[in-house]
């Protein structure tokens, strides 16, 4: 072994222990060092394992006891960086002793005898001397690297300054060069008898830190799944949100996105085991607040996401969908330092319905009105047939949208203080008319370090704008269905209700679709968010192995909505309603106080740490709203305040959030000599918002890992790592939508009856709705298996895991017996149960040997989703309903449960032929062209009770690729995603290929005797005609569509400005890159975009007009100054 | 830091801090007879005891209606309108239940308190004594309900024991009379009557003597009376007069846009069941009656007019006795409206025909639960029942010459015990038809049966065994498998 941190042990508790012995080994001398100033040697075991010494190097600082110690060994010291120093002899001997390879390459904790008989032999033939430097990113001499002849145990590492000298045998072709923290790199020997290396630093190295909740830890030695992912991949996407950002990235993370500006992605971590809340925990910065669109993805330092019990447990009740803890760019160490991110990007819809035109619409519905016997109405007919009017609805409502963002940041900092200030603005003009995000924020974070304590805080305050359609409205249906003969705005429809003439159909061109034009000109839905969060800390550090932390974080938003209506109307046969305002504003406030005690002390080969700590959070939400018809009209335009309309006034408030968590943490980490991990984690919470019988809850875990790599019976050479690890515990969720107090019996005072000679109404009051006093949150038992390992030095790093989580008490508003009396909707029960079992793979591999250097990383994830329980449904129902889905036992939540179609009938005779058991036609109304669905219960007629499960809404497999590549100046990064085996129902088609009001699809082919080799039916009216009714059952498997498919995420292609530029630019360093967002899906779903969010939990398949994920160009600066 | 967990809601009042006050009693009583206002009670519950009887029937398009109030033809153990007087009564059960519960820990005037009390168990006792008669074999809740509680089916007889203890408890805790403003809760002679009238149902003549008595010949006589005009219990501006013993209470809101009495207040305080029952054209004509019971009143008055209780009783084409050319029906001729030869009767005596020409879903006509007419022809089957017969006669008589009637002494003395019964029957039919007595009256006689056909042809399916009790539905018996279904459903 190489470096070894000197060890503490047992004997050396006390400094007047060692003042008693009058010789010591100099190792222990140097362990009382590091303890008492907190700092760490890093030295060759055998240049100091042997050593004694007398002196007592009392009083002095710290440099003047190292020069106490060192200077009668021959030894000297240096500083490599804040509290590391290496110690090395005096003089650098003229060549390093060989060293034992194997050891090297891992960084472990060393074995006793290094120098073998072999490792000597090979010192024998050794003929040719090398030296040279290695030397950091940043062109610092690197101490410490290992620096050997490939293919032997023939090696060194390098002084202080980073420079080495080794004699290799005449045949040597090839230097290994490696050091922790740094990617391994082979140079070619050749002639040359000076070798200078410059090294790369690994992001993903196992010796990496990461944030698990209240503590931090190496990655290597964590035991649960948690995902580490690299906000630099993360942010080539331009996103509004963070959920967005990290799509395809991480396996186990279900991201799905909306184009809506403002609006978040949906996420779910490994499935969904609630029909309530499918949302994880987000912590920003030890804040526990939503990491909703307000929050800045540019100010993201990192992301872990915690998936398994044994990564979450220390959130406890709020856990069990999985935890995103995000840390926020900080100071660091250095001058002042200035830096600018800007990207200007558009964005459009990538695909549209492909729907006719005018003439194309006329031509066609005069067929289905002649099919249907009837006349075709004037707006299509022959002769009456206006071509003038022919509105693309498309045009209408799509636009090139924009997306800019921009990040000015200052930071810097000294040993004991850091700053970083900085300033964003982001705007996304939405592809879709009346669509539009903006959010500009500041961030303020500062560190200081004062004797024992370090205090700081960060700060991030932004207000950000959302407008958007207005309230059940969704242009992107309006846009593919309406009819193409109904012009935008037209002065013969200019009446009353419509002063504007807004195009809405009328007798002659019936469309129910609104005018989307219309709707946002009259309808305005816009919406402020003026937000602060932030935390701030005191930590004091009351021993090197123990410190304290107080942490205070403050989440508090302001939020504000306003609803304005105009007068006129947007569809057809619309009540008119009169104008109106309608405001509402929030104050929303959540206080979190943290104490926690962080420990983490070494004994010989065992190493313990963990954290203990009390957390309480105070979150409220008070809300107001109000609001007035017959808005104020002077001057050609409204004026848009409550105070100036003069119609009915409403108003309303509350307090729909106020609630209280107290929460008891606890972790112990436990290693003993790197090879056997054990974590044991717990926290207790008690939650307001539950009875005082269901207040108090316990989520333990236990997790366990082995490091077999470090076993001797392991001597697999091509791999460098290789972990088992296991977890098991209890996670909880409480359902926010239920509100804060839904244990509690409400008096419902309503009731009047009625007394007296005048017969007049006295007030009733009681509790007309059942309560459920043992509502608690929901829990979820979680197991996890995995193997974490790295092949190739490093080169390949892999990581597979196995999940089982089985929620037992989901929670479901069962339907009560009558004979209880229960009025006011069905009370909350914790009833049902819901497994959830997949795997997760994911694999980097990295070649940065070359001067093209790059890597590829891929991840897949299933999730198999079983409803086990549904609680008590009644007898013989095992199953809950939303919309065309079924969740029942033994099938996935949201099953689709529809009828099954089997093609057209192609003659009468076919008709004649398809009966029932009994005889009787089983689709009497059906003629030749009409949809054959199958009649599954055999009863001989088609109802609601043949429906039947079909295709799953969940992909069997979900995949992510990213790779990154570089070229002298010049790098790409590619992002894949890759989603499969999954059915959409198509909403939007359904209404369009049901031939009724609607505009068609331009490539339908409607069966007819002529056209028989379609499976398109045949096209008619409806009224009077049972068989076109039946073709559109909307309950049938006619608008599921696979919608499996594979999407180019993002392209960015970047190029470093080159130093004799940016010299002359006086610029530190500056990139400039193009993007290129969901450039290419490949998918044969027919919708505007496969990846939907749907319409609830359970309907998670449903594309009711999603609004597809816009395709993005970009262009973009990075520049330090 | 507040580490208080205990929040309260600051959004609405709840059971926490609820039932602390004499105010907290009196709201809660109050939502108690909140209840009768509901579509189950109000509503649906006057077809089950009516139009399934004997004298009334269904035209209704609606063929639920048709086959499950009115032809025994009952498929659907969950039929909606029978769910609702299921779920209704047991609603006004747990209100009952809650201020049973609740109320005597309250710190208050201990008088109005045993009278609070004592209004909750009558009201309970008036839902139960509506399911025993209506589903009989119910499940016997007397707390207030909790998510999960499955309890098994009590006998008829528990019912009815749990019933008789309610009125037993609830009578010396209320007051004989309410002055003014609480005018319509209920009164002790209330309590009374509906005792005896659970024992009726239970055949204890002997025990109904007692609650009887006390109405017609104890404290009751200074309180009851018959008013002079029979019409005059049927009318809104008549209401709670000297013959009325217990009236569910309704008026007219108005702002009202549903039934259901907790979603706002705005709820009807009012029933629907005047435009169910209303004639065609006026309402929806779902329930009517049978034409034999105009037939019944057969004897004229001693001054040989007709007898005023068909004109109060009946819209049919003789209402007005000189026929469908004089009749009037909400404000037309009952020949402009149907002809002279349409022979259907409808029910008038809640309907609002006495003030305005059109029904709807809010009348504010008090449904005359119990009125002294009833109770002094209890008194007398009583009576009879228990071998007195000659000591029944006298209040036979005063119902009979209200209606301007011979008195029964003159008319058809010494009768024997069964002649008596039988003319009793003929006699509650005359002076309560439509009134929601005749499904008991029927059970209690033993007179349910198939050979009611002759004059309802809907018994024609009538089963014995079964179709004396409705089926328990089978929601609650799919959520509860404590729940035994009625014989032979």
């Amino acid at each position: 072994q190489l470096l070894s941190r000197a060890e503490p042990s047992l004997t050396q508790q006390t400094t007047s222990a060692s003042r008693a012995v009058r010789t010591r080994p100099l190792k222990k001398a140097l362990s009382d060092l590091e303890r008492r100033f907190g700092v760490s040697f890093a030295y060759d075991d055998q240049l100091v394992a042997s050593r004694q010494t007398s002196v007592v190097p009392e009083g002095a600082s710290l440099e003047e006891a190292l020069l106490q110690l060192l200077r009668p060994q021959g030894l000297r010291y240096t500083k490599i960086k804040e509290k590391l120093f290496v110690i090395q002899p005096a003089e650098t001997p003229a060549a390093e002793a060989p060293r034992d390879a194997k050891n090297d390459m891992a960084g472990t904790i060393p074995s006793a005898g290094v120098l073998t008989e072999s490792a000597l032999a090979a010192v024998a033939p050794q003929v040719k001397r090398i030296s040279g430097q290695i030397t950091d990113e940043t062109g610092q001499g690197l101490p410490g690297a290992n620096v050997i002849e490939k293919g032997t145990n023939n090696g060194t590492n390098t002084d202080a300054n980073g420079n080495f000298v080794l004699n290799v045998s005449d045949q040597a072709t090839t230097l290994t060069i490696s050091s922790v923290g740094y990617v391994s790199q082979d140079v070619a020997i050749g002639n040359q008898t000076t070798i200078n290396v410059q090294l790369v630093p690994d992001n993903r190295t196992l010796e990496e830190v990461v944030v698990i909740g209240y503590q931090a830890v190496r990655k290597r030695d964590v035991t649960g799944a948690n995902a580490v992912i690299n906000p630099t991949e993360a942010n080539r996407v331009t996103a509004q949100s963070l959920p967005e950002s990290i799509q395809g990235l991480s396996p186990g993370v279900t991201v799905r996105n909306t184009g809506v500006p403002g609006q978040q992605a949906s996420i779910q971590i490994r499935g969904v085991a609630s029909f309530l809340n499918t949302e994880p925990l987000y912590v920003i910065d030890g804040m526990i607040a939503d990491a909703n669109p307000t929050i800045n993805t540019d100010d993201i330092e990192s992301i872990q996401i915690l998936k398994d019990a044994s990564a979450a447990a220390i959130y406890g009740s709020r856990a069990a969908n999985g935890v995103v803890i995000i840390t926020t760019k900080q100071g660091k160490e250095g001058p002042a330092r200035v830096s600018f991110t800007g990207k200007y990007g558009i964005q459009q819809a990538y695909k549209r319905w492909d729907v006719m035109n005018a003439s194309e619409f006329a031509a066609l519905q005069r067929t289905q009105y002649q099919n249907s016997g009837q006349t075709p109405p004037v707006s299509v007919a022959e002769g009456t047939f206006n071509p003038a009017i022919d509105t693309d609805w498309q045009d209408q409502v799509l636009r090139t949208g924009s997306l800019q963002d921009y990040n000015l940041t200052l930071s810097g900092g000294t040993k004991t203080g850091r700053y970083l200030l900085s300033g964003s603005y982001f705007n996304n003009t939405g592809y879709v008319i009346g669509s539009n995000f903006n959010r500009a924020s500041l961030r303020i974070n500062t560190r200081n370090e004062f004797g024992r304590f370090t205090f700081g805080e960060n700060v991030v305050l932004t207000n950000s704008n959302v407008q958007n359609q207005p309230i059940g409205t969704n242009p992107i249906y309006d846009m593919a269905y309406n009819l193409p003969v109904i012009p935008v705005q037209d002065p013969s429809y200019i009446s009353p209700t419509n002063p504007e003439g807004y195009g809405i159909g009328s007798i002659n061109s019936i469309s129910y679709a609104y005018n989307p034009v219309a709707a946002r000109n009259l309808s305005s839905n816009r919406s402020n968010f003026a937000r602060l969060v932030g935390n701030a800390f005191l930590e004091f550090k009351f021993a090197d192995w123990l410190s304290y932390r107080f942490n205070a974080g403050l989440d508090a938003s302001f939020d504000y909505t306003q609803n304005l209506r105009r007068v006129g109307v947007y569809q057809y046969n619309a009540a008119p309603v009169p104008s109106s305002i309608n405001e509402d504003r929030s104050r929303f406030t959540s206080l979190l106080f943290e104490h926690t005690l962080n420990f983490n002390r070494t004994f010989g080969l065992h190493n313990i740490n963990g954290v203990v700590g009390i957390s309480q959070q105070n979150t409220r939400r008070d809300v107001t709203t109000g609001g007035r018809t017959n808005l104020a009209f002077a001057g050609g335009q409204y004026l848009p305040t409550i105070g100036a309309a003069s119609g009915i006034a409403t108003s309303a408030g509350g307090t729909p959030e106020y609630y209280r968590i107290l929460g008891y943490l606890g972790r112990i980490n436990y290693t003993y000599n790197d090879r056997y991990l054990l974590t044991l984690t717990g926290r207790v919470d008690q939650d307001s918002r539950f009875g005082p019988n269901y207040r108090t809850g316990f989520f333990p875990s236990i997790a366990g890992a082995w490091r077999i790599s470090e076993e001797k019976f392991f001597n697999v050479d091509w791999i460098s790592d290789l972990k088992l690890s296991a977890s098991y515990g209890k996670l909880g969720i409480v359902v926010p939508t239920l509100g804060s107090f839904p244990y509690t019996a409400f008096i419902n005072n309503n009731p009047r009856a009625i007394f007296g000679d005048g017969q007049t109404a006295n007030v009733g009051a009681y509790q007309a709705q059942l309560a459920n006093p043992n509502l608690r949150w929901e829990e979820r038992i979680q197991q996890n298996y995995g193997l974490t390992a790295s092949f190739l030095n490093n080169r390949i790093t892999a990581e597979f895991n196995v999940y089982n989580s089985l929620s037992s008490d989901a929670i479901l508003n069962l339907t009560v017996p009558g004979y209880l009396g229960n009025l006011r909707g069905n009370p909350y029960v914790n009833t049902a149960s819901i497994r959830n079992r997949g795997v997760e793979f994911s694999a980097t591999y990295r070649n940065n040997e070359n001067a093209f250097k790059w890597d590829v990383s891929g991840n897949f994830t299933t999730i198999r989703n079983r409803v086990e329980n549904v609680g008590n449904q009644g007898q013989d129902i095992n199953y809950i309903v939303s919309g065309n889905t079924r969740s029942q036992v033994g099938n996935p939540v949201g099953q689709w449960f529809v009828l099954k179609t089997n093609g057209l009938f192609q003659t009468q005779e076919e008709i004649n032929n398809y009966r029932g058991p009994d005889g009787s036609l089983i689709q009497p109304n059906a003629k030749p062209g009409d949809i054959r669905y199958e009649d599954a219960n055999n009863d001989g007629r088609i109802d609601v009770n043949d429906r039947q499960f079909v295709t799953s809404p969940w992909p069997s497999l979900q995949t992510g690729a990213q790779f990154n590549g570089s070229y002298k100046n010049f790098n790409l990064n590619v992002q894949l995603i890759g989603i499969f085996g999954y059915t959409v129902y198509n909403d939007i088609r359904r209404i369009l290929d049901s031939y009724q009001n609607t505009n068609f699809r331009r490539d339908i082919s409607p069966w007819t005797p002529n056209n028989t080799d379609t499976s398109d039916p045949r096209l008619g009216l409806e009224a009077n005609d049972q068989g076109i009714i039946s073709n559109n059952l909307a309950y049938s498997d006619r608008w599921l569509e696979n919608a499996s498919y594979v999407r180019v995420r993002n392209i960015e292609l970047g190029y470093n400005l080159p130093k004799t530029l940016t010299n002359r630019l006086n610029v530190r360093g500056a990139r400039v890159y193009v993007s290129g967002q969901n450039l290419f899906t490949i998918t044969k779903y027919s919708g505007l975009d496969p990846d939907v969010t749907g319409a609830n939990i359970q309907e998670r398949g449903v594309d009711n007009g999603h609004w597809p994920t816009p395709r993005v160009i970009s262009l973009g600066i990075n520049c330090d100054f | 830091c507040d580490r208080n967990l205990d929040i309260v809601n600051p959004n609405q009042v709840t059971t926490q801090v609820f039932w602390r006050t004499a105010d907290d009693a009196l709201v809660g009583v109050n939502s108690i007879y909140s209840t009768t206002h509901r579509g189950g009670i109000s509503r649906w519950m006057p077809f089950y005891y009516i139009i399934r009887s004997d004298i009334g029937w269904s035209q209704s398009p609606d063929p639920g209606i048709l086959n499950n109030m009115d032809r025994f033809l009952i498929s659907d153990y969950n039929y909606g309108n029978a769910y609702s007087v299921w779920n209704d009564n047991f609603i006004g059960i747990n209100r009952a239940n809650q201020v049973i519960a609740n109320v005597p820990t309250i710190q208050m005037d201990e008088t109005l308190k045993q009278r609070y009390i004592g209004e909750a168990k009558f009201l309970r006792a008036m839902f139960y004594f509506h399911l025993v008669t209506l589903y009989g074999n119910v499940p016997l809740i007397l707390t207030p309900s909790t998510v999960g509680d499955r309890p098994s089916s009590a006998t008829i007889q528990q019912v009815w024991a749990q019933i008789e203890q309610d009125l037993t408890e609830a009578i010396p805790a209320l007051p004989a009379t309410y002055g003014g403003a609480d005018l319509g809760r209920a009164t002790k002679g209330a309590a009374y009557a509906l005792l005896a009238r659970a024992y009726f149902q239970q055949r204890k003549y002997n025990e109904s003597l007692t609650p009887l008595q006390w109405l017609v010949e104890g404290d009751g006589r200074s309180i009851y009376a018959l008013v002079p005009n029979y019409r005059d219990n049927f009318l809104i501006t008549t209401e709670n007069n000297r013959e009325s013993v217990f009236e569910w209470q309704f008026a007219e809101n108005p702002a009202e846009y549903t039934d259901d009495d907790t979603e706002t207040p705005n709820h009807n305080y009012g029933t629907s069941i005047a435009q169910f029952f209303g004639p065609q054209s006026i309402g929806w004509s779902d329930g009517e009656c049978r034409r034999w019971v105009v037939r019944e009143f057969y004897e004229p008055t001693t001054t040989g007019a007709r007898d005023p209780r068909v004109a109060a009783s009946f819209l049919f084409d003789s209402t007005d006795v000189r026929g469908p050319a004089f009749t009037q029906i909400y404000g037309r001729t009952f020949l402009e409206r149907y002809g002279a030869n349409n022979q259907r009767v409808w029910f008038r005596k809640f309907q609002n025909d006495h003030w305005k020409n059109e029904e709807g879903y809010r009348s504010p006509n008090n449904w005359r639960y119990i009125r002294y007419a009833d109770v002094l022809l209890m008194y007398a089957e009583a009576l009879n029942a228990t071998g007195r017969t000659a000591q029944a006669y006298p209040f036979v008589d005063r119902v009979r010459q209200r209606a301007g009637l011979a008195p029964l002494s003159t008319v058809r003395p010494g009768l024997s015990q069964e002649q008596f019964l039988n003319q009793l029957k003929h006699e509650r039919v005359t002076e309560l038809a439509g009134e929601g007595w005749r499904w008991n009256d029927l059970a209690r006689w033993g007179d349910l049966g198939p050979q009611l056909a002759v004059r309802d042809p809907g018994f024609a399916n009538f089963q014995q065994g079964q179709d004396e009790l409705l089926p328990i539905p089978q929601t609650d018996r799919d959520l509860n498998p404590n729940l035994v279904q009625n014989p032979n459903y």
